[in-house]
């Protein structure tokens, strides 16, 4: 018996032993490393250029057809003055196929602004072309009240990467911050009648062709949750209320919420250009990410737009055929509209994935209204400067129903991007 | 006669031991010494330095990111909240993360998104969101002397140390607990290893290459290796140290689109 304890506290002191010896050597082989040269820049300008290839399978033409596009991304911002700085964003995307009755080649000046803020920056002021973004769910958000018409191009079904394209709204912007509250206050003036098909144009008249307003406050109600309230007015539509908040709930969990209401007609009404009386609706998000280890984040959605059409009414809508319903979802697609009464969405991104470099993204949005779905993959391999992505993308449903529709069924795309600065 | 040579040595003894202040036999005070350890990992004024991390896997250098970071002591309760600026590689360049107590924000300029994030949610390749900013260990951590020892610091020198416990003391501690290393002789942290709550060893970091900087002997390296793959090594490198005022519009969320890097 004692033998025995002998030889297992022997063998226990011996592994530890061997562990500690390990560990000590992994710490000294480690030691041995040094770092990086220090590379000095100020990292204020950005500009990329990006290619795609690939090939789509047509719904209402027989077999693959090619599809690709070359896109030059550039951005940056420049002090003018110590309290006074400019700021240009601005993407060209040559596509094939182009959209129809748009130019092959389309520019989108995505933001050109001055500002001006105090110096301790609690006081900016932005006059020009800017990008303001409400909201923080990932799949559609009821709190950006200057989503519509921003996007000339659909590169993508990424609402994360569609976020990188999109116009900003021409406004005079005042913002005040005051410890953990913030207040803005944006007036965007009618500039133009209607959005421009041409590619060269700023496209004034797609993000201001009519006056708006809104003011936002924003504040930490606890050191884990924050809110946002917001109150949007445009010519000739009236006043609508919005909150968002976000919450820690655990050291791995984040819930989100946002929602909105106002008096509209329906979305099916706008398509169609029709005149119907308004109903005052309401618009929600709400979800959580959730990472269960550092390196994976997934998210979960529901989403509700009460001015889109339910079952009974994309059923009734049918009856007008895909015409129909192919004008009521570009429609929503303009407007960056949900346009199915309740969806779920989910999202989730994978640092790293079985190799160093390696990331995956994928997305899934489901139309709760007839449960047609639309799938995305990513896999995302990154050098310092270049970036080669293969993309998957699946739409399937009943015909007739929101992903049924779709021109392409599903198309795989080879991606490249390269940094120049 | 032998007997009073006796009792003049043990009166001199006694007289000598006297003269010696009672504070040289007080056990060492655990929270100073972690104090004084954070006093010189991290400036008293609010402060700006270079972080450049560079990425190992088996030795072999797989990446390298250059962060920017702007960092000050909070009024309330005297933990450091930070802003972290992205500058390298370009295609996270402009990118900003901001920590302030629980609050972890990130935003994006492409997407113009500000998102907030889980403490969990890992931003940077190898190293986690805590490593990158600065923490008063002080003010999250409750210290105790475990022993004095001899440990080999991150030049591979043998230095006499003592060796603390940590408990996590604040509800938004990032590790369970930690044993640190701190240098007997001038208070510098020269090692630390870090534990999740289950007691796993999160990760080793050695504090190394002091120079002076901002008023004090600091590190300008900390050699971070993985707990669960200690092949996996950041080398983070501190440069261009500086005090910067950071104004409290900079901690608000809503102030990230605007941030504008000097």
């Amino acid at each position: 018996m004692v033998p025995r304890v002998l030889i297992s506290l022997a063998v226990s002191a011996m592994l530890h032993a061997v562990a500690a010896r390990a560990a000590d050597d992994s710490d000294a082989d480690a030691l041995a490393l040094t770092s990086a040269p220090v590379e000095s820049t100020q990292g204020t300008t950005r500009f990329f250029i990006e290619g795609a290839l690939g090939r789509a399978d047509q719904r209402y033409q027989p077999g693959w057809r090619n599809i690709g596009r070359v896109s030059l991304d550039l951005s940056g911002s420049f002090r003018l003055a110590p309290e006074w700085r400019a700021v240009i964003s601005d993407r060209l995307d040559a596509l094939h196929p182009s959209d129809p009755g748009a130019d092959a080649t389309v520019n989108s000046l995505r933001e050109a602004y001055v500002s001006w803020q105090q110096g301790s920056g609690a006081t900016l002021v932005d006059l020009g072309r800017v990008n303001l973004r409400y909201g923080p769910a990932y799949g559609y958000n009821p709190t950006d009240f200057f989503r519509d018409n921003t996007l000339r191009t659909m590169t993508t079904v990424n609402p994360l990467a569609l976020r990188e394209n999109r116009l900003g709204t021409f406004v005079l912007r005042g913002q005040q911050l005051w410890g953990d509250t913030g207040v803005s206050l944006a007036y965007a003036p009618k500039l133009a009648s209607r959005a421009s098909a041409e590619g060269a144009s700023i496209d004034a008249g797609a993000t201001n062709n009519r006056s708006r307003a809104l003011v936002t406050l924003s504040t930490r109600l606890t050191e884990r949750i924050s809110s946002q309230f917001l109150v949007y007015d445009e010519s000739g539509l009236g006043p609508q209320i919005g909150a968002s908040t976000t919450a820690l709930l655990t050291d791995a969990i984040v819930a989100f919420a946002e929602g909105s209401r106002g008096r509209e007609p329906e979305l099916l009404t706008r398509a169609l250009k029709a005149s119907e009386p308004r109903h005052a609706r309401n618009r929600f998000v709400g979800g959580v990410t959730v990472t269960p280890f550092p390196r994976l984040s997934l998210t979960g959605e529901y989403q509700y737009n009460g001015f889109a059409l339910d079952k009974a009414g994309w059923a009734a809508a049918s009856v007008g055929g895909p015409a129909a319903l192919g004008a009521y979802l570009l429609e929503a697609q303009r407007r960056q509209e949900l346009a199915s009464r309740q969806a779920w969405f989910a999202y989730a991104t994978l640092k790293d994935a079985g190799t160093k470099n390696l990331d995956l993204t994928a997305l899934l949005r489901v139309d709760a209204n007839n449960h047609s779905r639309l799938g995305w993959l990513e896999l995302r391999y990154h050098w310092a400067r270049t970036d080669v992505a293969l993309q998957l993308q699946q739409q399937s449903g009943r015909q007739l129903s929101e992903y049924g529709l779709a021109p392409y069924r599903r198309s795989v795309q080879l991606i490249a991007s390269h940094h120049l600065d | 006669m032998k007997l009073k040579f006796f009792c003049a040595i043990a009166w001199a003894t006694i007289a000598c031991i006297a003269c010696i202040p009672p504070s040289a036999f007080a056990a060492p005070d655990a929270q100073r010494i972690l104090a004084a350890s954070d006093a010189i990992r991290n400036p008293g004024q609010p402060f700006t330095v270079a972080v450049t991390l560079t990425e190992y896997q088996g030795g072999k250098q797989v990446d390298t990111s250059t962060l920017k970071t702007y960092s000050r002591a909070q009024e309330r309760g005297g933990q450091f909240a930070s802003l972290v600026r992205f500058v390298l590689p370009a295609r996270d360049a402009g990118k900003l993360m901001l920590k302030n107590g629980s609050d972890l924000w990130f935003f994006d300029p492409s997407t113009k998104a500000t998102v907030r994030l889980s403490p969990q949610q890992r931003l940077m390749g190898q190293a986690s969101n805590g490593d990158v900013v600065t923490v008063n260990l002080a003010r999250d951590y409750q210290a105790t002397v475990v022993a004095e020892e001899d440990v080999q610091d991150g030049e591979r020198r043998t230095r006499k140390s003592y060796k603390l416990g940590l408990k996590a003391s604040a509800a938004d501690a990032t590790y369970a607990s930690i044993e640190l290393w701190v240098d007997a002789e001038n208070d510098r942290p020269l090692k630390a290893r870090f534990f999740a709550e289950s007691g796993r060893l999160l990760k080793t970091a050695y504090y190394r290459r002091f120079e002076p900087h901002l008023g004090a002997e600091r590190p300008t390296e900390t050699v971070i290796i993985d707990g669960l793959a200690p092949q996996s090594v950041t080398v983070m490198r501190f440069s261009d140290y500086a005090l910067r005022p950071v104004p409290d519009a900079w901690l608000n969320p809503d102030y990230l689109p605007r941030f504008q890097p000097e």
